[in-house]
């Protein structure tokens, strides 16, 4: 095969595997300080998308045209609102019903997601349909033979390592993260040390949400597209590649993300026939892998998370 | 100092049940400012009730605790920590994933100094020089008798006024549970208030100053250890 083809699925690939890392962070984060599955993270994430996009067009009515504005002002609305949003769902829905059995919080979440998809479809002006998202970053290309290079594929690659790569040191290095983890790893003992845990759940809630809206931005400015409902599929893939790498663990998160995106794209380059089929074949792999190692790839070796 | 600042930890008639079932059956007591006061009791007393329903992660239904004039009952953990009040859990509970410095670094979560902090750092290395040598290691790998130490450096790291004490010698060597009391008395020389809940009845009424026994959620004998070791209901409550 070419390697200029070769080299277009692996740009394809990391791109991918960005946006399902950022989601199957948020995934594992949540359930690292709370034990639950919060189901409506990819319809927060299409929330994320569409504010995104609403507040393109309210800058492009207010005559803000500037591209490099347009992008900043953009990103810093959707990652806000979406992780106000988070906090809010936290502190309303996920704290109250603690007490519960788990599977309360995931079936909860799940129709939460619902109110939120069917929200977008009927509230935003033709939510039905797909909307079309602006290139808001320099489409420059370079073209070496058959591997098309795009600016802005390269801006969101090198944007979303930063973020994961803060995110990792906001956990590690700072004493927000320290809090973090140690509410992930022993709830009651971390309140006795005075972290406010409720304080902390949302901000952790917060956090998560916001890497949701980012990953939702950036599937927007790679397909120059955006739909109602795909925050369903992201939000599948995101918990699989957070299941797989290991739940509660930051690293196998992000690990999952990749290695489900290298699944798709094995799945394309290797079916060619039937490239439809990529997200059949990664997800089998998935289960494949969940029933050699059940716990996920990067095994906790004392029991407990993040 | 006003005059409420000195007056200590303060239980009055506190009620506290899981679900409905009452533990502790209105429980008095107080820890004196500067001294070390222990609680005795055999399992399933409430003497971890007790301790939980101080640090508000289980409230009482009634009564009052309040720790220098402040009402502890109905604050949240953190908010009756912020009063001074540190606790080394029963079961030690280290962070197992945290490296021993940032378990003693979330000890002072509340401290915002970095100046003081370090201050601490060091005073916690100068009593337990492993700990030093052992920074970088994760709690959780650790043995019993490490943990221990790691567990008492973070409750230090706090500077409490307060020292709450659960079960320190459950599940220590011998050896290393005279060692754990020792340096429980030098922590009280030092001029913080302890509260020790024990089942080791000799040892703890050794360095006491005050105790109660606590027997079916109540309060059934108090003294100085003298009088206590010569009661009859300390012997009920762990022999009858």
């Amino acid at each position: 095969m070419d390697i200029g083809f070769l080299a277009q699925y692996l740009m394809n690939g990391l791109m991918l595997g960005m946006i399902y890392a950022l989601v199957a962070v948020g995934f594992t984060l949540f359930f690292g300080v709370l034990d639950v599955i919060k189901f409506s993270h990819g319809d927060v994430l299409t929330v994320g998308a569409f504010a995104g996009l609403a507040t393109f067009l309210g800058l492009e009515a207010a005559g803000i045209s500037h591209p490099a504005i347009q992008i900043l002002i953009v990103v810093i609305v959707s990652i806000v609102l979406i992780a106000a949003l988070g906090a809010v769902i936290a502190r309303t829905i996920v704290l109250p019903i603690r007490s519960a059995p788990p599977l309360n919080t995931l079936l909860i979440t799940l129709m939460l997601g619902t109110v939120l998809r069917e929200a977008v479809r009927l509230f935003y002006p033709q939510g039905a349909n797909p909307q079309p998202f602006p290139a808001l970053l320099p489409t420059n290309s370079l073209t070496l033979g058959n591997f098309n290079l795009r600016l802005d594929n390269v801006i969101m690659l090198v944007a979303g390592v930063a973020v994961i790569v803060g995110t990792q040191l906001l956990l590690n290095r700072t004493k927000l993260g320290l809090a973090i983890r140690a509410v992930a790893q022993d709830e009651e003992t971390a309140r006795t040390m005075g972290v406010n845990f409720t304080l902390i759940v949302l901000i952790t809630f917060a956090l998560g949400s916001g890497l949701a809206a980012f990953a939702g931005l950036m599937n927007g400015l790679y397909y120059n597209e955006i739909n109602f409902g795909m925050g369903l599929l992201l939000g599948a893939i995101g918990f699989s590649s957070a299941i797989v790498g290991g739940l509660g663990n930051i690293y196998g998160a992000i690990l999952g993300g990749f290695l489900f995106a290298g699944l798709q794209t094995i799945g394309a380059v290797a079916l060619p026939f039937a490239s439809a089929y990529k997200d059949v074949f990664a997800f089998g792999v998935i289960i494949a892998i969940m029933a050699w190692r059940p716990t996920g790839l990067i095994q906790e070796k004392i029991s407990e998370r993040v | 100092m006003s005059k409420a600042d000195t007056s200590g930890l303060q239980v009055s008639d506190v009620y506290t049940a899981y679900d409905k079932a009452d533990v502790l059956e209105g429980v008095n007591l107080e820890a004196k400012p500067g001294k070390i006061t222990c609680l005795l009791g055999s399992n399933g007393s409430g003497k971890s009730t007790l301790i939980r329903s101080i640090l508000g992660l289980t409230p009482p239904n009634r009564g009052n605790i309040t720790f220098e004039g402040i009402e502890l009952r109905g604050l949240p953990t953190h908010k009756v920590i912020a009063t001074g009040i540190s606790c080394i859990p029963e079961g030690r509970q280290v962070f197992p994933k945290l490296t021993v410095e940032e378990n003693l670094r979330i000890g002072a979560y509340q401290e915002d100094s970095a100046g003081e902090i370090q201050r601490r750092f060091d005073e916690v290395y100068e009593t337990f020089p492993r700990l030093a040598d052992r920074k970088a290691q994760l709690a959780g790998t650790m043995s019993g008798g490490e943990q221990a130490m790691v567990s008492i450096g973070r409750g230090l790291m706090r500077a409490p006024k307060l020292l709450l004490i659960d079960e320190p010698s459950l599940g220590l060597a011998p050896l290393l549970v005279k060692e754990n009391f020792n340096i429980i008395r030098r922590i009280n020389q030092q001029g913080i208030t302890v509260f020790l809940v024990e089942q080791n009845v000799h040892q703890t009424l050794a360095i006491s100053d005050y105790g109660y026994v606590l027997s079916k959620g109540r309060v059934v004998a108090s003294g100085t250890p003298k009088q206590l070791s010569k009661t009859k209901e300390v012997h009920e409550a762990y022999f009858g």
